[in-house]
């Protein structure tokens, strides 16, 4: 891809249909779907959902993570309450990616909210908020694009995962690594100060502690609330008392300046 | 995960019908209600919390919680290692898919030696 265009961010062509310059900035997001959305159909396959189910809920759930959380939910058969209760927390934290967004759609209709947030999603986000952000001709429109191309790979990456669930025996232990690695990759994103891993090591064991008292998944609830308040306690008391203080100071990673679209929060 | 499900198709579709409304209060709320007036700081200092909170907490429980009887387990080696390669490839290369799919190799790698 390099090869054909050498520059492509400093040398625009001004006749490029907008079809193709917004699939051409979604297109790093759309392949890395694939695997992805191939483990998930796999699992959700697995799950007892059939090829057509697998393609809706691609579509209306849109999320990697409550995915293929149904999946494992569904396999340890995990009342629906639990279920639906467990996604919501999940999901929660679309309120932040989406307030984040909301200084750049100002004076947008209800209808193309209503659009947006439908196919709103952690890695399709990460590319509107840095395209919002350094370029300022992007719209809400050309961001709305983008999703569109993204939910499309990741439905259909999805729907083929399914079919090869069904024509093939796979060891389901392993592909369910994909959510554990997808999740690492997540926090690995988050990272952005040395409090935050200190907050991962106490949510990390409050989870466990709380997931061996409660018998359950409400346990994972209990302690993300708990761990996302001390967060945001300790960060205000810091800021606080300690303003200069060494945890709060910035951690930068060595990729991060070279595959900038392809994070997962560019907060 | 040998256990198999025993829901039905239309019980699958009122799942997903229900995960929709619940994925979709929060990325269409914020975004309606802050596209009109200011974000309260408190809530924005706080949510930012929650995602690294939760996912932590879902690793945990994959790696570290057995899912039946909730109780602690310490012997799942080959996923711990392949968790701590697919953290230094997450850091130094910050691609999804290559995450995902050196963890997919390492798990399956590891599993053959390990038991």
């Amino acid at each position: 891809m390099n090869k054909r265009r050498p520059n492509p961010k400093q040398v625009p062509d001004p006749n490029e249909p907008l079809w193709r310059s917004t699939l051409r900035v979604a297109m790093p997001l759309n392949l890395s779907y694939i695997p992805i959305g191939l483990a998930c159909g796999i699992l959700l396959h697995a799950a007892g959902f059939n090829t057509l189910l697998t393609g809706l809920v691609s579509l209306l759930i849109f999320s990697g993570g409550a995915q293929f959380l149904i999946a494992t939910m569904l396999t340890i058969n995990s009342p629906l309450l639990s279920i639906v209760l467990m996604l919501f927390f999940l999901e929660l934290r679309y309120a932040l990616l989406s307030s984040s967004l909301s200084p750049y759609l100002k004076g947008s209709s209800n209808r193309f909210l209503f659009m947006f947030a439908v196919s709103l999603n952690d890695e399709n986000y990460a590319i509107n908020y840095l395209k919002f952000a350094t370029d300022k001709k992007w719209t809400g429109k050309e961001a709305l694009m983008v999703e569109h191309y993204s939910l499309l790979f990741w439905a259909a990456s999805n729907v083929v995962g399914s079919l090869i669930g069904s024509a093939l025996k796979i060891d389901l232990s392993i592909v369910n690594f994909a959510l554990t690695a997808l999740f690492l990759y997540m926090i690995v994103m988050q990272i952005k100060n040395r409090l935050t891993i200190v907050i991962c090591l106490i949510s990390g064991v409050l989870a466990a502690v709380c997931m061996m008292l409660t018998k359950s998944t409400l346990g994972l609830v209990i302690s993300t609330i708990i761990a996302s308040l001390i967060g945001f306690g300790l960060e205000a008391t810091l800021r606080k008392r300690l303003p200069d203080s060494h945890w709060l100071w910035r951690l930068r990673s060595p990729g991060s300046k070279k595959k900038a679209v392809e994070h997962s929060d560019a907060n | 995960m040998n256990a198999v499900n025993t829901w039905n198709s239309t019980q699958h579709f009122w799942l997903i019908i229900l995960g929709f409304i619940v994925a979709f209060i929060p990325r269409f709320f914020p975004l309606m209600l802050f596209t009109k007036r200011a974000i309260p700081e408190w809530f924005n200092e706080w949510m930012k919390f929650v995602p690294v909170s939760l996912f932590t907490a879902l690793v945990v429980k994959d790696i570290f919680i057995d899912s039946a009887s909730y109780a602690l387990l310490l012997d799942k080696y080959s996923e711990m290692l392949a968790a701590v390669v697919v953290i230094i490839v997450a850091y130094r290369t910050r691609s999804m898919a290559i995450s995902v799919v050196v963890g997919l190799i390492g798990v399956f790698v590891l599993s053959m030696f390990m038991a």
